[in-house]
């Protein structure tokens, strides 16, 4: 495969608060290839939004990304090397904030946020907004930043667009303002759009229209795109490749077929096992035991193991790196789970242990629904 | 046009308003003990002299029809006729109100300009040294009287220092002839500003306080508003997120805090122009309460209840042309 046009490599960033450390984002590594859509999946709090906000580097404090690497289009976003006092500190082509903000956010890396009601500028104008963006980052003078602003509205399906242009955000419905922030995504022509949870806020038939402008519009100009999201349903629509969080860390990464119906993870079946479908009743649904633990203190061994229908004692020892599972030939496919026989720990000679999923011993060796076969 | 019609509705509405200031004051001013009279004439006065001095302003009259009176008369414009000084009250008003507005504009003028950047680099910086000495500032200021920072202000700069002078004022469209070391309207207006600068920090102290503590606030959260994140995600210059993205956003509830800020200076400017010396309304309305003077009383609050009123007619119609999503009420 050629060169990937975003690769991250061991990222961490760190929220240093009054409670301790949070590890927001612990050591995770994926790639984004030119023409792809990339799912980042996992439930509140996993580490998505900060992942991604690590990638423009505009982690709000008390958060810092510490280490890992972020490249982009052979440029550096991030990257760190020791000193020769031995501290890591910046690498010298690790581009500057100022870099950044000229070169990289806006211009090549654009950003659709989650909540359409509180990203758009309520004393400003839809239009004067999308056209202060695209002057910034196309170079383009008033007028015709105003044209382009005009077409992009038209593009993204806002009726009337001339009139449009001079109201108000609350003059526009949900739908509608996540479509303008889409239109500002595009018109900037990035390389590479984030979609930070972007349908989350809407209602279901508005998610379906924006769901398919976005599929058009990504044909028509082959921006690549992370898709950030909780929903498994809109990776199914969507995703060529998907990577799923939990808390902090990609414990599965594969193509979204495979990760449907190659599922590797405990975790990941037990996403799609909570996830609500027509060929199912609701005591078929079977929603994920107990609440993600704090990053602060993540549980020794396997993140998982404390709501894992598959735990078992090895799981509380051994923190699992994710390895390649895929056969020969195959599409590249990992997980992070010690109850495949690569990892060779011992899996199956191991006790299961109570956990939240478990309720017990006895519990645990008749549940074995977590694996979707 | 909606502006107008708006403006002219809420002006409608202050009528309500104005006849309770109107009720409320006469009434309470004539619950007082004593009246005007045995004022102006001492002690021990002869029966008949006091008679004719009631009659000749009404006073014999029950107080319900006095009441009823009073209110036809300033339906009409006539605010009656003061005792103590012996004119209309409105002449007196016409007299005194320009000068007690000069105050209160420079005032207000001062508090605006050292505040707002004051409260946006306080909000910018925040957790900074600069904010600590800008909290700090404000804190004082909110907190100590305005009549006290006017002493201290003259002991200070008029008595150790003699920078300014400590007592009077001399307005600025006053006549050249009538001004002492004033040739030209230039060295009028140089003269006035050498007199109403200890007055106008001494009274905008307490404003500029308030709008700093307001603004930085308003600042804070309106950096942490999504609308910014948005624009930093594209890569727009932090100077322009914090003038332009986030300014006008966070200037709303200032605006409010502004046309709050006017009754309260109203009642600053009362002892700010005794320290001082000023003779504005708020000299005005001491002499008028001292003297029971009721017509005074009455044509005072009435103006102190109109200009408040003016006040927060221009908050709203700011607030609407600042915030789109704030509209005149037309359907």
């Amino acid at each position: 495969m050629s060169e990937p046009l975003l690769s991250v490599r061991d990222l961490k960033t760190q929220f240093f608060t009054e409670d301790g450390t949070v590890r927001a984002v612990d050591g995770i590594s994926f790639d984004v290839h030119e023409g792809e859509i990339v799912g980042l999946v996992g439930e509140s709090g996993a580490g998505k939004s900060v992942a991604t906000s690590s990638i423009l580097r505009l982690v709000d404090s008390p958060g810092e990304i510490v280490g890992g690497e972020i490249e982009f289009k052979g440029e550096t976003i991030f990257g760190l090397e020791e000193g020769d006092d031995g501290e890591l500190r910046p690498r010298d082509e690790m581009l500057t904030e100022e870099e950044m903000r000229k070169r990289i956010r806006g211009r090549e890396i654009a950003i659709i946020f989650q909540d359409p009601m509180e990203s758009l500028n309520p004393v400003f104008t839809v239009g004067g907004q999308l056209r202060e963006f695209i002057e910034i980052n196309r170079d383009l003078g008033a007028e015709e930043a105003k044209e382009e602003a005009i077409d992009m509205l038209r593009e993204v399906g806002i009726p009337a667009p001339e009139s449009r242009y001079d109201e108000y955000p609350h003059q526009f419905s949900g739908g509608m303002r996540q479509r303008v922030l889409i239109a500002m995504a595009l018109a900037c022509q990035p390389d590479l759009i984030i979609a930070d949870e972007p349908t989350t806020a809407l209602d279901v038939t508005v998610e379906g229209e924006i769901l398919e402008m976005v599929t058009e519009l990504q044909d028509k100009y082959d921006t690549s795109f992370i898709w950030v999201t909780h929903d498994m349903s809109v990776v199914a629509e969507i995703c060529d490749r998907v990577n799923v969080m939990y808390l902090g860390e990609i414990i599965e990464q594969a193509e979204v077929d495979d990760l449907f119906h190659d599922t590797k993870h405990p975790y990941t079946s037990a996403l799609l096992d909570s996830m609500p479908r027509p060929d199912r009743t609701v005591d078929e649904l079977r929603p994920i035991q107990g609440v993600m633990p704090e990053a602060i203190d993540p549980p020794a061994g396997c993140r998982f193991h404390s709501r894992c229908p598959e735990a078992r004692e090895v799981c509380r020892e051994v923190h699992p790196e994710p390895r390649e599972l895929s056969d020969e030939g195959e599409a590249p496919h990992t997980a992070a789970c010690v109850k495949h026989d690569a990892f060779g720990v011992g899996y199956d000679e191991s006790p299961p242990i109570e956990t939240e999923a478990t309720g017990g011993f006895s519990a645990g060796f008749t549940e074995t629904g977590g694996e979707a076969e | 046009m909606s502006l107008l019609r708006y403006t002219l509705r809420r002006f409608a509405q202050a009528i309500p308003v104005l006849i309770g200031i109107v009720t409320i004051t006469f009434f309470l001013a004539n619950q007082i003990p004593g009246d005007p009279v045995d004022i102006m004439l001492g002690p021990t006065p002869a029966q008949e002299q006091v008679e004719a001095i009631r009659a000749r302003y009404g006073l014999d009259r029950p107080i319900h029809v006095r009441y009823f009176a009073y209110l036809s008369s300033v339906a009409t414009g006539d605010l009656g006729l003061s005792i103590y000084y012996d004119r209309p009250v409105l002449e007196m008003i016409i007299l005194r109100l320009p000068v007690t507005l000069l105050l209160m504009l420079s005032a207000f003028a001062f508090a605006i300009i050292t505040a707002i950047p004051l409260g946006v680099i306080s909000a910018k910086r925040r957790n900074e040294p600069a904010d600590h000495v800008s909290r700090i500032i404000s804190l004082i200021g909110v907190s100590t009287p305005s009549f006290w920072i006017g002493l201290v202000l003259i002991i200070v700069f008029a008595f150790y220092l003699g920078w300014f002078p400590a007592r009077g004022l001399v307005l600025p469209w006053a006549d050249p002839t009538n001004v002492r070391g004033a040739a030209t309207q230039f060295q009028v207006i140089r003269q006035s500003m050498h007199h109403l600068f200890l007055p106008m920090i001494g009274l905008g102290t307490l404003q500029m306080a308030q709008i700093t503590r307001i603004e930085r606030s308003s600042m804070v959260d309106s950096l942490q508003g999504e609308y910014v994140k948005l624009a930093r995600a594209y890569g727009v210059p932090e100077s322009t997120i914090v003038r332009k993205h986030a300014f006008q956003v966070a200037q709303l509830p200032v605006i409010t805090i502004i046309g709050l800020g006017l009754s309260t200076a109203l009642g600053g400017a009362v002892l700010t122009e005794t320290v001082f010396g000023i003779q504005g309304m708020g000299r005005l309305i001491i002499t008028a309460i001292n003297n029971q003077d009721y017509q005074l009383i009455m044509g005072t609050t009435l103006v102190f209840g109109f200009v408040y009123v003016v006040g927060v007619i221009i908050t709203d119609i700011t607030y609407s042309y600042l915030d789109p999503r704030v509209t005149y009420g037309d359907e």
